[in-house]
């Protein structure tokens, strides 16, 4: 098992969307509907719309063509085809409709797993890694604007969010400054993307700290799945245009490779109260992937990319002086690159890698900061068996971050000038009994850092199959999120009182600002996780986890003593809110998605996120936040998506999405049906055409949180893409 | 938004009630991975030869051994049944490891296996046995033939060296669509 993928059993290369029909025994035409049972069927389905016809005209269209697909199941009377009257090359062209690659790939993990396969990619109209994401149970995903997206796992959903660990190909995107992620600038072409995999809980034991409430895996394709030249030209509404253009190439057969480059444009859009905001962005980046392999038991992976980014918000900031607020479009500048490399090797029952990365972003904005981080980590993991049971991986692992920033008035760290080492080491012994019936996994991770020294973070799984199809597993796990180097070193001005005015009625103007302490403790959390799988068929798998979360020491704001500013003359008074952490509680959930396909041709998804948070003060704590049920996270989300298979390789998908409301954040619950097709004219082909909230349910998805960005709206948007690849793909 | 909601829904539940009973769902003109792997396996029976004084008689059966977990549910059994090669019908047995598998033309060693494969391969080593496997290593421990997924198409590799000392000859028509893999060091079939 690789620290950078889940526990896989099989060493299947997952496909790029093929849907092709064509099979030697050709019988998977369908066959026309005849012109009484379609006449029927109008007849039974009246629609009393009072929308637009054209909406009524899709809606018709797309249940038209699914009743017609159900009533013409009339052809399969023949069954399964006679393999033994087929040539082998007719064999190799036979396409295996395996059960859902999702619970395959994961039917071994004692954790609640779920992986987005390319597939899950193009059927959802994601344009990006974010939108990906919302088809995840247990995961709350909420656009802010345009460029900024609040994801977290399992609770406590910020811009700013901070307990769910990120990586790219075994890369941690998370930024120590705050100890969260810039989606903004995580960007892969997702047709590069092999699979994504979510794990909702603890992932500690392998991935470490701040690995809290989950850890999601973005793993891009080998090289030697990307062989040949791509280019995807997409435009639209929001997302104005996004291109790509990659290429895929061989260093005889020691080595593959491939390079691209990517750009797109996003519109700004409109705030809740109609106005214009200024969320625009473009974005250029580049990147290459390269696997060698050295010798039959060395492979080599070297990957990096540059990235170049504008964006814009819409943004309100304290002043000392009159009007004492601010409010103008700000524009963002990040730019930066990474660059890994990784040494395999394996041979018999036993494999180590050896990894280093560099990973170097910049942010500069007018107004609000600047901050150059670069980040330098070297990993090294062996796993091999002890005997007929026992697999035992460790590893230890060397990370230094160096930090340099330039304060402005809202927004100061100190110091501005640091470099900060982690050390970490982990073991995880794996036992298997019985067989292999039941599988035990304890181990733990042990760090330490320049700001709370040593972490101990173990783990204990177990694992049973039930049965053949059925398995379940149970875990227990202790998880930290060391500070951040905000949380050491941050002062953030958050709003300003004009003299005179209450609650103050001071001759100075008044400051409330948050600040970061040396005092600050390590957020902890005890999680019990329970779950359970079962694959019933061909085409049937469903997967349910639920989890209970004990935290301790979770981060408030106290008030401090305030002090006056300003030499000689005074200026201001301060009145400072200092982060400690004393907040805590418990929070439930459970996440139970299904995968069936109903025909052949026909493909049902469905996820349900149940998370309820009863997060509260310490007795002693003196925030004057109050305690709000949920916080900023909804209590229900839905997601239920079917893909159909039409004839002349179109593919048609539609997606019906809610979310609950956030009361604490005045953001009400919102409904969103989105879809489109997928067309394959040709082998190097794929149209696609998609809409994301077609009834144009315009909402915002949250509040902000720290910084004032004032949210836009999502209102209907739509994209067209066009992909030609050549070569054998 | 309340009416455009009312006709999603209504549309939904339309959908619901024209669409059949699932339970009649079951695979229709699918082919499954271990169909498909059955359909190989009958053809490399056609395109090898087994050395001169393996069978006893011209119609004794090729003898198939499926050794361990059949997660197939006994598709082989089913797709073979009353089907001939050059004469010959096929037997299909259920072994579990342990069992003796001198008495098979065929093993197929199913993935239940992978953490006995050496074992296994070790001790059929010198007989004339097709050995198939569906596992990463398979061929390169010295199975002869083993079965890989890709771009979810059954493909399958080739050690030629293991087929050799198995007195086992494969058609070069066969081999023209395999993928030839080499033995892997330190773990010779010898």
């Amino acid at each position: 098992m690789n620290k950078y993928e889940v526990t896989l059993q099989t060493a299947v290369a997952p496909t790029r969307g093929n849907h092709s029909w064509k099979s030697a025994s050709g019988s998977c035409a369908l066959n026309e509907p005849s012109r009484r049972q379609t006449r029927t069927w109008r007849a039974a389905f009246s629609v009393t719309a009072n929308r637009s016809a054209c909406l009524k005209r899709i809606l018709v269209t797309v249940f038209a063509t699914m009743f017609i697909a159900t009533s013409a199941r009339g052809d399969t009377g023949q069954g399964a085809p006679d393999v033994t009257a087929m040539s082998v090359e007719d064999l190799m062209n036979l396409q295996v409709t395996s059960v859902s690659k999702r619970t395959q790939k994961v039917a071994d993990a004692a954790a609640a797993v779920f992986v987005i396969t390319q597939e899950d990619i193009k059927r959802s109209g994601a344009r990006n890694i974010p939108e990906t994401l919302r088809m995840v149970p247990g995961l709350e995903v909420a656009r802010l604007d345009h460029n900024k997206w609040a994801i977290s796992s399992r609770g406590f959903n910020g811009r700013f969010a901070d307990k769910l660990l990120v990586l790219i190909d075994g890369r941690s995107v998370y930024t120590p400054l705050f100890s969260g992620v810039y989606w903004d600038v995580q960007d892969v072409p997702l047709e590069d993307v092999d699979r994504i995999e979510v794990i909702r809980g603890p992932g500690a034991t392998l991935w470490g700290a701040n690995a809290v409430d989950g850890v999601i895996n973005i793993i891009t394709k080998p090289a030697k799945a990307t062989q040949s030249g791509l280019v995807q030209v997409q435009g639209g509404t929001e997302q104005l245009t996004s291109d790509t253009v990659r290429y895929g190439g061989k260093v005889e057969d020691k080595g593959y490779y491939r390079a691209y480059v990517k750009y797109f444009d996003w519109a700004s859009g409109n705030a809740a109260s109609g106005q214009t905001a200024a969320d625009g962005w473009h974005q250029v980046r580049g990147g290459f992937r390269s696997d060698w392999t050295l010798s039959p038991s060395d492979s080599l992976t070297f990957q990096g990319d540059i990235y170049n980014s504008r964006e814009g918000e819409t943004l309100t900031v304290p002043t000392l002086s009159s009007p004492y607020s601010n409010t103008f479009q700000n524009v963002g500048h990040y730019s930066g690159g990474n660059l890994l490399g990784r040494w395999t090797r394996s041979s018999g029952d036993s494999s180590f890698s050896l990894q280093g990365y560099f990973d170097r972003t910049n942010y500069s904005d007018n107004s609000l900061f600047v901050d150059h981080e670069s980040v330098f980590d070297i990993d090294f993991q062996h796993d091999f068996h002890l005997g007929n049971a026992n697999e035992i991986v460790w590893g230890v692992g060397y990370r230094s971050i160096q930090d340099k920033n330039v304060s402005s008035f809202t927004v100061s760290v100190q110091p501005s000038h640091a470099q900060y080492n982690q050390f970490s080491a982990f073991v995880q012994d794996e036992v298997n009994f019985l067989d292999s019936r039941f599988r035990v996994t304890f181990g733990s991770k042990f760090e330490h850092n320049d700001f709370t020294g040593w972490e101990f973070e173990p783990n204990i799984r177990l694992l049973g199959n039930i049965s053949k199809t059925q398995s379940a597993w149970v875990a227990i796990s202790r998880a930290v999120r060391t500070p951040a180097l905000t949380e050491e070193g941050l002062r953030l001005n958050d709003v300003v009182i004009p003299p005179g005015a209450p609650p103050f009625n001071s001759p100075l103007p008044v400051i409330e600002a948050v600040f970061g302490s040396q005092q600050f403790k390590s957020e902890d959390l005890v999680a019990y996780e329970i779950g359970y799988r079962v694959q019933a068929s061909n085409s049937f798998s469903a997967d349910i986890a639920a989890f209970y979360n004990n935290y301790t020491n979770l981060r408030t704001a106290e008030p401090g003593t305030p002090f006056i500013e300003g030499n000689p003359v005074p200026t201001d008074v301060v009145v400072p809110f200092v982060a400690k952490n004393k907040m805590g509680g418990g929070t439930y959930g459970i996440e139970p998605f299904v995968d069936w396909k109903a025909l052949s041709r026909w493909k049902l998804f469905g996820s349900y996120t149940f998370l309820h948070m009863n997060i509260h003060k310490n007795s002693d704590s003196l925030d004057p936040t109050p305690d709000l049920p949920n916080g900023t996270n909804p209590e229900q989300q839905f997601y239920f998506r079917s893909s159909l298979e039409l004839p002349k390789h179109i593919e048609q998908n539609l997606v019906v999405r809610h979310v609950t409301g956030l009361p604490s954040l005045n953001v009400p619950g919102y409904s969103s049906l989105d879809g489109g097709i997928r067309w394959t004219p040709a082998p190097s082909w794929e149209i696609s055409f998609n809409g994301e909230n077609w009834l144009n349910s315009r909402h915002t998805e949250f509040a902000p949180d720290f910084v004032n960005t004032l949210p836009t709206v999502v209102g209907r948007s739509f994209n067209l893409g066009i992909t030609w690849t050549s070569g054998k793909r | 938004m309340t009416r455009g909601i009312r006709i999603l829904w209504v549309s939904l539940v339309c959908s619901a009630l024209a669409f059949p009973c699932p339970a009649q769902t079951a695979d229709s003109g699918d082919s499954s991975e271990y169909l498909i792997k059955a359909g190989f396996i009958f053809n490399f029976a056609n395109l090898m030869q087994w050395p001169v004084n393996t069978f006893s008689n011209p119609d004794s059966p090729i003898v198939i051994g499926v050794l361990g977990t059949d997660t197939s549910g006994g598709i082989l059994d089913e797709v073979l049944a009353g089907k001939k090669v050059n004469g010959r019908p096929f037997a299909v047995r259920h072994l579990k490891r342990g069992m003796d598998l001198k008495g098979c033309n065929i093993v197929f060693v199913s993935a239940s296996e992978t953490a006995h494969l050496d074992e296994i391969l070790h001790l059929i080593r010198n007989l004339p046995i097709l050995t198939i496997g569906e596992t990463p290593s398979f061929a390169q421990r010295g199975g002869i033939i083993n079965f890989i997924v890709v771009d979810d198409k059954i493909r399958f590799e080739v050690n030629v060296e293991a087929a050799k000392q198995a007195d086992i000859s494969i058609s070069s028509r066969l081999l023209a669509l395999a993928k030839i893999v080499p033995q892997a060091d330190g773990s010779k079939v010898q």
